[in-house]
């Protein structure tokens, strides 16, 4: 049985940055980090790129070799957090190694969400969540005539230009009406599925697949309406789900995700959670939430660290908000909040032809979303706004006619 | 330290004044520093030590300070990094310095001061008497009081030894009358500088304290108030007391010393002069007692009993040496050149009367005051003083001090 | 850890010109579009300009949030490094930032930051309002940390109080072959000659008079210099001990040109023994013994000029500092040491009292800073070389309430007396400004 005073589970940013924030204020007390990952430590988001051949996986580690030896860290990879004795304070891990901890953290993040098809068992699919998942679909991208991409998210849509580039005959499928559903209005994500269409992708959104059967080089999908679809590729990019299987029986309360509260702490005494695992406040939507998101989980990770850690300097999470900065053809999309609120205005700007568009979403004179295709501006800076619940009023007509100026001045001054 | 160069030849005597002469005993002793400011009558003093320095017959660190109290804060920082010191001063110059002054002691830094006493103000004065040196009597500082001009300079020797001492450690103060000495000129004969060298042997002042990077340590923190500070205190102070009564033997030493080497012989502490069969004496102190020799002189002529007691050492007071003194005779009478304003007595006959308690019998005591503010002592207020005492002997004892010049013209 | 450069940014001062975004595009791409700079200066709301730039954060959001480890904060430099060859374009990094310090630029479609050109930024250079500064002052707390601390750990200075960090610089910089000199005042009362036999400080050092601090100096530097050491011969002093009862000492010391370093820690009055006035005090101020009541509302005398005097005894340097212009301060504290060798060096440093005057101990640097920026304080420094010269610029200073209503002990004057004080500082500025002009003078027909 081992002994430590910090278990991390998870060797991704929620992890991480709770490992940094555990070491500004606790140099000695002993950690250990076990992961399930192989490789050192990486991040998911970079995956798209190892798939289009961008980012050599040999390049993408998060955290320098001697990252271990700087931090006083014990790492244990290929070790797979099996079930917890939250009573005992006790972790077992797939290999039966015992750990007796005095603090834990769950940064397990999220597992691709596998929708219900029949026929699924019998054929090939990829999902793309780790480094080996993303090496093989590299490999298949090389070798596939005739690819479908199963869910128009962001995982989808990055896996489909990837295909594009490829010279890959591409099929997108969404049961939504819209791709990227939750981070952009129908207006913006037809603006990016036309992209696609341009470049000769069929986007099939409002669509579901019902089932699916193996052929000879490939697979063939049936869709609700009776359509079929053939190809030799399959990629689910349906969404994804916390990775909770070994918290069935330990007594941590769950909802999608592990229930968390702002300093990140689960039901259970000394467990905490952070990052796509944890289901936390909500800072525009109200309630908890799965906020999937680097930065949510970067935050998360250090909050928890640094409460598991005593450090006064902690403080509460103030919730997430969504963002995303999602890149297409070489044309930005950004988006921060949401894009309705009961009783917001909402000030759209649409340049069709340049293919540029913005939205900007106020309530009581406060941001709570913007978005744009090609209209860019500082995300962080507008998180910062809508966090701060910064009053734009004064700033109003300057903020919708040029945000990123706007926006900029108003955060140095704030700063100063 | 870096050898210093070879002082010039010495004359073997020369003809000066009693202030010259310090000056001349500050050559031989080669001090690492001196420090003045003029003051009369001490000025002639600092004129000479200048005018030495210009020739280098005298190789030291001069530092014309800005004032007294500069002057004694100067060598106090120089000390404790290591110097010898040296500088002189007087009345209104000594008030100036009291607050360094005060502080010197309590450092148990070495350090050595000719005092050309004068009187105080006020009445405005320039003139020769104790009074200053008096002022001073009990702060912690030795006293010792020079009757002659060589005395002067063979003391002003001395006193490095003395002060320099590892069982004194204390300041000194060679006390030479103003007017009388300073001014009085005759020659005097110098030691050889060698044998000076020998006999003061390297200066040693900051083994005990020091302002050294090499020895680093905090110099006089606070000290005292609650917890372990009090008892520490007590300690520094009976130390402080301790170093005074070390230095009466220390004293007597030197003295022998200097006589076996140089030839030249001072009672160290007290002086007895005619006491052998003397059934009276009188005290005195400092210049007055040449003429007070006379006077005693003149009164055994005249087949009185009479003897004599010069105070050489004052402070620290030599208590014994006084009691075995006194023991031989049937009453006493002290000369002061000062006052002490709270006994309507003079300041030495003061410190007889406690002597005079360590005695089994009582002897009648007379005070008198005489020579303030330059006024010549002579043989025959001496004569009087002699003739009181007398007096007293039989019965007759004033009950008011006796001032000597209040009548003069 | 290490601390780093930066460039600071003056909004008062700046015009909006634009001249550091073309300085920037032009380093780093080689044309004039602004776009293209890595420093943004944008119009402010109401007026004025305000700053998008990368900060160089100590604790980068940028680095955290990046998933593919192209940014990294550069350990030597302080730099946040971006790399572009790891870089994919997601531009999560400028999620992470909130000072728009790392941001998209639409001509590469990638991102873009400053990197300060390698330790000479071509923005600053080209600010001609001194808007613009580069800070550099973290290379001496850098340096200086690596210096032996010579004072104990735990001296106990007042909340706030910015003296002891003062001393221990300037122990630091001087370094161990000193001897130090602390009259009566915060600086011993901090414990730093020690307590009942013990020390405070590793080097010599003794507790002179209030009187007799620069006599007792010269004591010790001349019989080192006799002996043929160099020691330093320091005194950290408060302005009571300076300025009043201890001038003679000083004076007369500085006449004759002793090889001492002064170092006069000014809080213009006696803060250790509970604020009494002091010759340093200036008018109009709260003091236990200036108090305000109904006939009377604070001192009613101007401060004794005392770096002035000094600049009179013709010293071999003198200075005034502020703890709030440290960059200033250690310039002249190297200059100053330097000068000690030979002759007398003045250090007048203005420290305010956070228990003595009157205002939150958090305010200290501001309250110290505001003092320069009115013109109550003025930095000016002296050799006899070169005369008096500024070493801050004093043509744009503000009124000088905004300095008055940050301290309390300045809170029951009235308008006469504002108006009195304001008119003084100009009157004062004046005779400085004449010197100035001497010693430029002097300076050119040295040159030529
Ligand atoms: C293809 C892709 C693209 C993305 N793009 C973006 C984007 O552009 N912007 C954005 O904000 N977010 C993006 N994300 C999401 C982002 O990567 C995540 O929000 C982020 O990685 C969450 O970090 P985390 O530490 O919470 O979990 P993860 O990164 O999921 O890491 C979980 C860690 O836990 C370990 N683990 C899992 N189960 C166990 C177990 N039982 N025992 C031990 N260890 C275990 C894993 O090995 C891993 O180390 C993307 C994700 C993917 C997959």
């Amino acid at each position: 049985m081992l002994e430590t005073r910090y278990l991390l589970v998870g060797s991704s940013h929620a992890a991480l940055e709770a490992l940094a924030a555990i070491r500004m204020h606790d140099a000695e007390g002993s950690v250990l980090l076990a992961t399930r990952d192989t490789a050192p430590p990486y991040s998911p988001t970079v995956l798209p790129y190892v798939v289009s051949g961008k980012s050599d996986p040999n390049r993408v580690r998060l955290r320098s070799d001697d990252f271990c030896e700087a931090q006083k860290v014990t790492l244990r990879s290929g070790s797979a957090l099996a079930s917890l004795d939250t009573a005992a304070q006790m972790a077992r891990f797939a290999d039966g190694t015992e750990v007796r901890y005095e603090r834990l953290l769950l940064a397990t993040g999220a597992t691709p969400a596998i929708p219900k098809i029949a026929g699924l068992t019998r054929v090939q699919y990829h999902v793309l969540r780790t480094l080996d998942d993303a090496v093989r679909l590299r490999e298949a991208l090389g070798r596939a005539r005739r690819a479908v991409v199963l869910g128009g998210g962001l995982v989808g849509m990055h896996a489909a230009e990837n295909l594009v580039h490829a010279r890959t005959e591409t099929t997108i499928i969404e049961m939504q009406p819209q791709v990227l559903p939750g981070y952009f209005d129908a207006q913006a994500a037809s603006l990016i599925s036309g992209a696609f269409a341009e470049r000769g992708t069929r986007v099939l959104c409002g669509q579901s697949v019902v089932s699916v059967a193996p052929r000879e080089s490939g697979f063939a999908l049936k869709l609700l309406g009776g359509e079929r679809v053939e190809g030799d590729l399959l990629l689910i990019a349906a969404g994804v789900r916390p990775t909770i299987g070994y918290l069935s029986g330990a007594g941590v309360a769950t909802g999608d995700g592990v229930l968390v509260d702002r300093r990140m702490r689960t039901s259970a005494s000394n467990v905490w959670a952070a990052g796509d695992v944890a289901q936390a406040e909500s800072f525009l939507q109200g309630g908890r939430r799965v906020n999937g998101i680097l930065p949510n989980a970067v935050e998360q990770g250090r909050i928890a660290g640094m409460d598991m850690a005593g450090d006064p300097g902690a403080r509460d999470y103030r919730g997430g908000v969504p963002i995303n900065t999602y890149h297409f053809f070489g044309r930005q999309a950004l988006s921060v909040g949401v894009d309705s609120l009961e009783g917001c205005e909402t000030h759209v700007q649409v340049d069709e032809a340049a293919g540029r568009y913005r939205k900007i979403v106020l309530k009581d004179g406060r941001l709570a979303g913007i978005f744009s295709i090609d209209l860019p501006f500082d995300a962080g800076v507008m998180v910062e706004l809508v966090l701060r619940g910064t009053d734009l009023a004064p700033v109003k007509q300057a903020f919708l006619e040029n945000p990123r100026d706007t926006a900029r001045a108003l955060m140095s001054r704030l700063w100063r | 330290m870096s050898a210093l160069p070879q002082a010039k030849t010495l004359p073997g005597h020369v003809v000066c004044d009693g202030n010259e002469a310090a000056a001349w005993g500050v050559v031989l002793s080669r001090p690492d520093m001196v420090a003045v400011y003029p003051i009369t009558p001490q000025t002639s003093l600092v004129e000479a030590l200048a005018q030495f320095a210009a020739d280098g017959t005298l190789d030291t660190e001069m530092v014309e300070a800005e004032g007294e109290h500069s002057v004694l804060s100067v060598l106090q920082g120089a000390c404790l990094a290591g110097a010898r010191t040296y500088t002189a001063t007087s009345g209104p110059g000594l008030a100036f310095m009291f607050e360094p002054y005060l502080r010197a002691p309590g450092l148990r830094l070495p350090m050595v001061m000719s005092l050309v006493t004068r009187d105080t103000l006020s009445p405005q004065c320039v003139w020769g008497g104790h009074q200053d040196a008096m002022s001073v009597r009990d702060v912690g500082w030795i006293q010792v009081y020079c009757e002659s001009v060589q005395e002067i300079l063979d003391t002003v020797i001395m006193a490095f030894r003395i002060a320099e001492h590892r069982d004194v450690m204390l300041p000194i103060n060679v006390c030479h009358d103003g007017n009388y000495l300073s001014f009085g000129v005759c020659r005097v004969d110098l030691p050889d500088a060698a044998g000076v060298d020998a006999f003061l042997g390297k200066a040693d002042t900051n083994w005990h304290v020091a302002l050294d990077p090499d020895r680093p340590m905090g110099v006089d923190p606070l000290t005292g108030g609650g917890g372990p500070g009090a008892a520490l205190f007590a300690r520094y102070r009976k130390g402080h007391c301790r170093g005074m009564q070390n230095a009466l033997q220390v004293i007597v030493d030197t003295h022998r010393d200097f006589g076996d080497r140089f030839g030249r012989r001072h009672a160290p502490l007290l002086e007895e002069y005619r006491l052998d069969d003397a059934e009276y004496a009188i005290v005195t102190i400092g210049s007055m007692t040449g003429a007070a020799k006379d006077a005693v002189d003149e009164a055994r002529c005249a087949g009185q009993r009479a003897g004599l007691i010069k105070v050489k050492t004052y402070r620290p007071f030599p208590l014994q040496a006084m009691v075995q003194a006194l023991a031989r005779v049937k009453a006493v009478g002290v000369v002061d050149r000062s006052v002490s304003f709270g006994w309507n007595a003079g300041p030495v006959f003061q410190d007889v009367l406690g002597t005079l308690a360590m005695l089994p019998q009582r002897i009648p005591a007379v005070s008198f005051i005489g020579g303030l503010a330059g006024a010549d002592l002579t043989p025959g207020h001496f004569a009087r003083a002699l003739e009181t005492t007398a007096q007293a002997l039989a019965g007759a004892v004033p009950i008011a001090p006796v001032w000597l010049n209040e009548n003069d013209r | 850890m290490a601390a780093y450069e930066t460039i600071a940014f003056d909004a008062a001062r700046c015009t909006g010109c634009g001249d550091c975004m073309s300085a920037c595009a032009q380093e780093k791409t080689g044309g004039f579009d602004h776009a293209a700079s890595r420093i943004q200066i944008l119009p402010a709301a109401n007026d004025g300009f305000e700053l998008a730039l990368c900060r160089q954060c100590g604790d980068p959001g940028c680095v955290s949030v990046c998933p593919a480890a192209a940014l990294e904060k550069d350990a030597a430099s302080g730099v946040v490094r971006w790399d572009e060859t790891k870089c994919i374009d997601c531009l999560l990094c400028t999620v992470g930032c909130v000072y728009a310090g790392i941001a998209y630029d639409e001509r590469t479609g990638r991102v873009a930051k400053c990197d300060l050109c390698g330790g000479d930024p071509a923005c600053v250079k080209a600010c001609g309002e001194g808007a613009l500064r580069h800070v550099k002052s973290a290379q001496i707390y850098n340096r200086y940390g690596e210096l032996e601390d010579l004072f104990v750990p735990g001296l106990a200075g007042c909340q706030g109080c910015n003296t002891e960090l003062l001393i221990r610089h300037v122990l630091r910089a001087v370094g161990p072959e000193t001897v130090v000199a602390a009259p009566p005042g915060c600086i011993p009362g901090m414990g730093t000659v020690g307590y009942n036999g013990k020390t405070g400080t590793k080097v010599p050092v003794f507790h002179p008079l209030l009187t007799n601090t620069a006599s007792m100096l010269a004591g010790v530097r001349r019989t080192y210099k006799r002996k043929g050491r160099d020691v330093t011969a320091l005194a950290l002093a408060g302005d009571g001990g300076t300025a009043d009862v201890g001038f003679q000492s000083l004076s007369g010391a500085a006449e004759r040109g002793e090889e001492i370093l002064y170092v006069c820690v000014d809080n213009e009055g006696y803060m250790n023994t509970g604020m009494q006035r002091s010759g340093c005090t200036p008018y109009g101020a709260w003091t236990s013994t200036t108090p305000v009541g109904e006939r009377s509302h604070g001192k009613t005398q101007e401060a004794k000029n005392l770096p002035l005097l000094m600049v009179m005894h013709r010293c071999a340097y003198v200075a005034t500092a502020s703890t709030a212009f440290m960059e200033d301060l250690y310039d002249k504290l190297a200059r100053a040491i330097e000068a000690s060798k030979r002759g007398f060096a003045y250090l007048h440093i203005y420290s305010p009292c956070t228990s003595g005057w009157r205002f939150p101990s958090q305010a200290n640097i501001e309250v110290a800073r505001k003092a320069v920026e009115t013109g109550f304080v003025v930095l000016w420094d002296y050799t006899p070389d070169a005369g008096l010269r500024f070493t801050r610029p004093i043509d744009d200073l503000r009124a000088v309430d905004e300095y008055l209503e940050a301290v309390g002990k300045y809170r029951h004057l009235d308008a006469a007396q504002v108006a009195h004080i304001q008119a003084q500082l100009e009157k004062d500025l004046g005779l400085l400004k004449e010197l100035a002009v001497r010693g430029a003078q002097a300076e050119a027909r040295a040159l030529a």
